[in-house]
């Protein structure tokens, strides 16, 4: 009967495989009108005009919308994108003009028919030209732009963020180190990539309220951001969100969402719906974040690293949106699970004409743990010390503090050292570490851990209900969007074990309605389980209340003295004395026709305790609540004369604090482990000397396919979090955090040469290893 | 989504398809020949193609014949890559077709449709080349039979109005040692870095290449230098590079530099799988 720590199969699976699940898209209605993009072909251009003549005339169309439709700009933590590109565009993809007609290929034909003329302008390719001197400034009135929070801009410049952090005393620790080294490491952006592309319908009613359906991991911030761009009261807006068909913080950006508001407005408030293309997908809406980064560090000889030195230019791409938060989280964690005393840490997110990225599954950890694994292995070689032993050897422990100066605790902070242990046997990694296979023929093993904090809101909160039904059944309603965790089988899990009843009878709400559902922060940060996780706890315990109130008054009891199980609450000393669950969740009738009580709705919320943001001087706050950890290592076979390499094995072990559900967490980690090693060795978009993308298409965007995955081993240690329900960890983006730093270890050691660029394509490693750049 | 309607017409046979394209060709209907359609319907999404209406020949029996016969086998047009696959009954052809794109594409993508591709791989010729065989061209005038040699340089040099409706060939070649090796940038199923297909007859091993050109070719000079026995392989590589009927691509799949370096490898592969060892 108990409902946690088994493999209780996703509840919507079911609708899924039976084709019947719907997302965004789905929903087709003959009265919606359909928007189609016409989207800038130059990275970087002034719009000199926009003929729209020709697209108005065209057959169906209602409406044809340019920058001019609006002057509001969004964006998250700095405000600086229009909704449709006014006057200039900066990246190749973004919206230049909307085009709403009767039918979706009416659209389409008239959005071919819009011409604009562009005046190309010199284009900023990547961070590190963007904050050269002479670089072109691309957002001139960075200065009047309105800011989040803790967001330090250098207007006159590219740069959007900078924050530093800084820990102990950097003149002592690099007096305490015998060795030094330094490192740098660099990657492009790429695409999440999710089996659903981004799509939103937008709808003004009559009576004012706006009704937006969206695919969104995140309808409770659409909800209050759109009320704040366009000053509507957050009450008459409501947000739907059915099934996402993948995420990966991808679906966490407003943008489609703005733009089918606008399309309305200019249709009469009637439904506008819009659908990405695939190739819209990835230009148009937002990307992974690239970087480039340098490490330096510091350590004795016997292996202490006593200082670090780390510098971010993360490529935050046209426009901001949360690109200086995905720097932000990657700054905070930046030593990685080590306890480096001696820290300074300067972390730029800059302006390039790149599409502007969104969150991306590990929210900078994949990133910083890319930049600092591969400075630990370029350290163990200086110190010609085992890498295992490296990292061993500094794992942060209870007592240490991290980067923002939060004292580690064993509730806070995962178990590394037994993940480290763990990896090390099932890797066998004393066995060997680079072999001989034959004349051309090499197989190499890569380490490499990981730890990760959730970035959050410091009022980030969940709430809970659960409704319950006449047959004694419950409904859960959550604000959690399902995209593919399963996480509201969890919560369901949860419901009944407090309950004490079977999980069949716990009913999932898959639909987010902003309308009638508890807010849920954002659907982020592998938050789920832990905030609507407590919130759903709570509702358990308020309706265990009601319960027990109403048994109490029917069993003639104290309520102290009943017991709530198996759809039933009875008296704890002496179960015959009983009453079905059944018969008092809807009020209680008396055998003659009196009745009491009502419907039973329990409810509860969790807002994350003393928790405070950045401060981006210092780099001292709590801007995320445990710090969850993991060791990897990844075994690949390399043909020497190519280099080109097949995935052998994969190995994770993951604090899970306690394992909710096996089957689960065993998708979840396996899936993150699968994209992290396919953007590693293939995924990155190409840029021309222009700016602009060669590879829009899942044509020549290759992902990991079905076949090439490599045998993988997931393993979990219990280390429980104490403020956690059940003691569970957070899980769903921690497998990929450290492949690609384990996968350009295990490559790296295969060809013999250091690499720091990813993906690591063979002809990449082909050309490191003859003496170019790796 | 398509953003330009067209008519859809599935003649029964030959004659009718080709004087359905004339008429439609009159009317001003810019008819396209539709087998698989997956060229056909992704570029038209992406306004590289426009037609008003398409003939589709997978109801014409000759170009879904599949037979091996004593002397000669024989592969329509229409059939698709997946079909020809799991037939096995050319495997050269099964194999180097079973290379392209995904299980899924191919089960739609067909013979005649990939050797005529827009696109610079055209994979599936390359047997073709090898085994020297002869195409059924319909057009206006009836049915020609062409060595393949003299319709294929770069593309298949058809006439307008004119589909391509069998590949006939010797079934002595469906038994000869052969090997097709496809090279990709980093995923399995992807275009080519370069393809190499080969096929040991009596009178010596024959090459044909894909990718490494912004054509597929078959070259009886890089042949002859390639089958020279007395020098070492890397020596008859080297020279047959030399001898490419024009420059090796470099894209975004490979620098022509590493392309050229994978060919060397995979050829020499190639060579050390089908030459007798001294």
């Amino acid at each position: 009967m108990e409902a946690i720590g088994r493999s209780v199969p996703k509840k919507e699976s079911f609708d899924k495989v039976a084709g019947s699940a719907m997302y965004t898209a789905d929903r087709i209605e003959p009265r919606t009108l359909h928007a189609r993009l016409t989207i800038s072909p130059f990275a970087h251009a002034r719009i000199a005009a926009v003929d729209a003549s020709e697209a108005r005339r065209s057959p169906g169309v209602r409406a044809v919308l340019t920058g001019d439709a609006s002057d509001v700009l969004i964006g998250e933590e700095i405000r600086d994108r229009p909704v449709i590109a006014r006057d200039r565009v900066r990246y190749n993809g973004e919206i230049v003009a909307v085009v709403v007609a009767d039918t979706e290929a009416e659209a389409m034909r008239a959005a071919n028919l819009i011409r604009v003329r562009y005046e190309p302008l010199p284009v900023v390719n990547d961070p590190v030209e963007a904050l050269r001197p002479s670089a072109p400034i691309l957002h001139e009135k960075l200065a009047e732009y309105q800011k989040g929070e803790g967001v330090v801009s250098i207007p006159g410049t590219n740069v959007a963020s900078i924050i530093r952090v800084l820990k102990g005393d950097m003149d002592r620790g690099w007096a305490e180190s015998e060795t030094i080294v330094e490192n740098r490491v660099s990657f492009a952006p790429s695409d999440h990539a999710a089996m659903e592309t981004r799509s939103a319908s937008a709808e003004i009613r009559p009576d004012g309220h706006v009704i937006i359906e969206t695919s969104t991991q995140v309808p409770f911030a659409v909800k209050k951001f759109m009320a704040r761009y366009f000053g509507i009261d957050p009450g008459w807006i409501v947000v739907r969100t059915p099934f996402v068909g993948g995420g990966y913080g991808g679906k966490t950006a407003i943008q489609l969402e703005a733009v089918a508001y606008l399309a309305s407005r200019a249709v009469g408030g009637r439904k506008v719906k819009l659908v990405n293309t695939r190739e819209e997908d990835m230009l148009t809406s937002p990307v992974r974040i690239g970087l480039d980064a340098t490490v330096r560090l510091g350590s004795t000889r016997d292996g202490k690293i006593r200082a670090a030195q780390i510098v971010y230019r993360f490529d935050g791409g046209a426009y901001n949106d949360k690109s200086s938060d995905v720097a932000r989280a990657a700054a905070a964690d930046c030593s990685g699970p080590y306890g480096i005393e001696h820290l300074h840490c300067e972390c730029l997110t800059v302006y390039t004409n790149h599409t502007f990225p969104a969150a991306f599954r590990g929210y900078g950890h994949s990133e910083l743990t890319f930049a600092m694994e591969r400075a630990i292995d370029a350290l163990a070689d200086e110190l010609k010390m085992d890498p295992w032993e490296l990292r061993m050897r500094n794992a942060a422990v209870p007592g240490d503090t991290a980067p923002t100066r939060d004292r580690l605790t064993p509730s806070n902070l995962g178990d590394i050292r037994t993940c480290l242990n763990r990896v090390r046997s099932l890797a066998e990694w004393d066995d060997w570490q680079v072999r001989q296979v034959n004349e051309h023929t090499v197989r190499a093993k890569g380490i490499a851990c990981f730890w990760k904090n959730s970035s959050m809101d410091t009022d980030a909160t969940s709430g809970a209900i659960l409704l319950f039904n006449s047959d004694g059944s419950v409904n859960l309603v959550t604000g959690v969007v399902e995209i593919g965790t399963g996480t509201k089988t969890v919560l369901a899990q949860m419901v009944a074990e407090r309950l004490r009843m079977s999980v069949d009878r716990v009913h999932v709400k898959f639909t987010v309605d902003t309308l009638d559902t508890p807010e849920h922060w954002k659907t982020v940060a592998s938050r789920g389980t832990f905030l609507a996780g407590r919130a759903a706890l709570k509702a358990a315990d308020d309706a265990i209340r009601q319960l027990k109130s109403i048994a109490a008054v029917v069993l003639r009891a104290d309520p102290d003295d009943l017991e709530l199980a198996h759809d039933k609450v009875f008296v704890r000393a002496d179960p015959a004395v009983q009453i079905a669950v059944k018969d008092i969740c809807y009020g209680y009738k008396y055998p003659n026709g009196n009745a009491i009580g009502g419907q039973i709705v329990g409810r509860g919320y969790y807002t994350q305790r003393r928790m405070n943001p950045l401060n981006p001087a210092t780099g001292e706050g709590t801007p995320g609540p445990e710090w969850n950890v993991g060791a990897q290592a990844v075994e690949i076979e390399m043909d020497t004369r190519d280099c080109s390499y097949r995935l052998v094995k994969a190995i994770s072990v993951n604090d899970a604090g306690k394992v909710l559900n096996p089957k689960g967490a065993l998708g979840q980690v396996t899936g993150a482990m699968a994209m992290g090693l396919s953007y590693a060795s293939r995924e990155a978009f190409y840029y021309t000397d222009n700016g602009t993308v060669l590879n829009p298409t899942l044509r020549d965007f290759t992902l990991l396919r079905f076949g090439e995955n490599p045998e993988y081993v997931v393993e979990f240690i219990e280390n429980p979090c104490l403020d956690a329900p059940f003691g569970a960890r957070a899980m769903g983006e921690h497998g990929l955090i450290a492949m690609p730093a384990a996968l350009a270890s295990a490559v790296s050691r295969a060809a013999g040469v250091r690499l720091n660029r990813l993906p690591l394509f063979p002809e990449t490693v082909w050309r490191a290893k003859n003496g170019g750049i790796g | 989504m398509i953003p330009f309607d067209f008519d859809y017409y599935r003649p029964a046979t030959v004659q009718e398809a080709v004087s359905l394209y004339a008429r439609l060709d009159r009317e001003g209907k810019r008819p396209l020949y539709w087998s698989g359609g997956t060229e056909i319907a992704t570029f038209a999404r992406w306004n590289r193609i426009y037609t008003e209406a398409v003939i589709d020949l997978k109801a014409v029996p000759e170009c879904r014949a599949l037979t091996v016969g004593d002397r000669e086998m024989t592969f329509g047009s229409a059939l698709s890559l997946s079909e020809i696959h799991d037939s096995g009954a050319f495997p050269l052809l099964g194999e180097t077709g079973g290379g392209i794109a995904d299980r899924t594409s191919r089960n739609k993508i067909t013979l005649g449709g990939n050797v005529c591709s827009r696109m610079i791989y055209k994979e599936a010729v390359l047997p073709l080349l090898l085994a020297d065989s002869d195409v059924l061209v319909a057009g206006a005038s009836g049915v020609r039979r062409v060595p393949i040699g003299r319709l294929f340089d770069r593309s298949m040099r058809i006439g307008r109005g004119e589909f391509l409706v069998q590949f006939v060939m010797d079934a002595g070649y469906r038994t000869m040692p052969y090997a097709s090796v496809k090279k990709r940038k980093a995923s399995a199923i992807e275009y080519p870095i370069v393809t190499v297909a080969a096929l040991a007859t009596g009178s010596g091993i024959r090459f044909a290449f894909s990718g490494l050109c912004d054509f597929p070719f078959r070259s009886a000079e890089m042949e002859r230098i390639l089958n020279r026995r007395e020098l070492p392989a890397g020596e008859r590589i080297r020279q047959a590079a030399a001898r490419l009927p024009a420059p090796v691509i470099g894209d975004i799949k490979a620098s022509a530099e590493y392309r050229k370096w994978v060919w060397t490898i995979t050829t020499e592969d190639v060579l050390k799988a089908l030459e007798p060892q001294a």
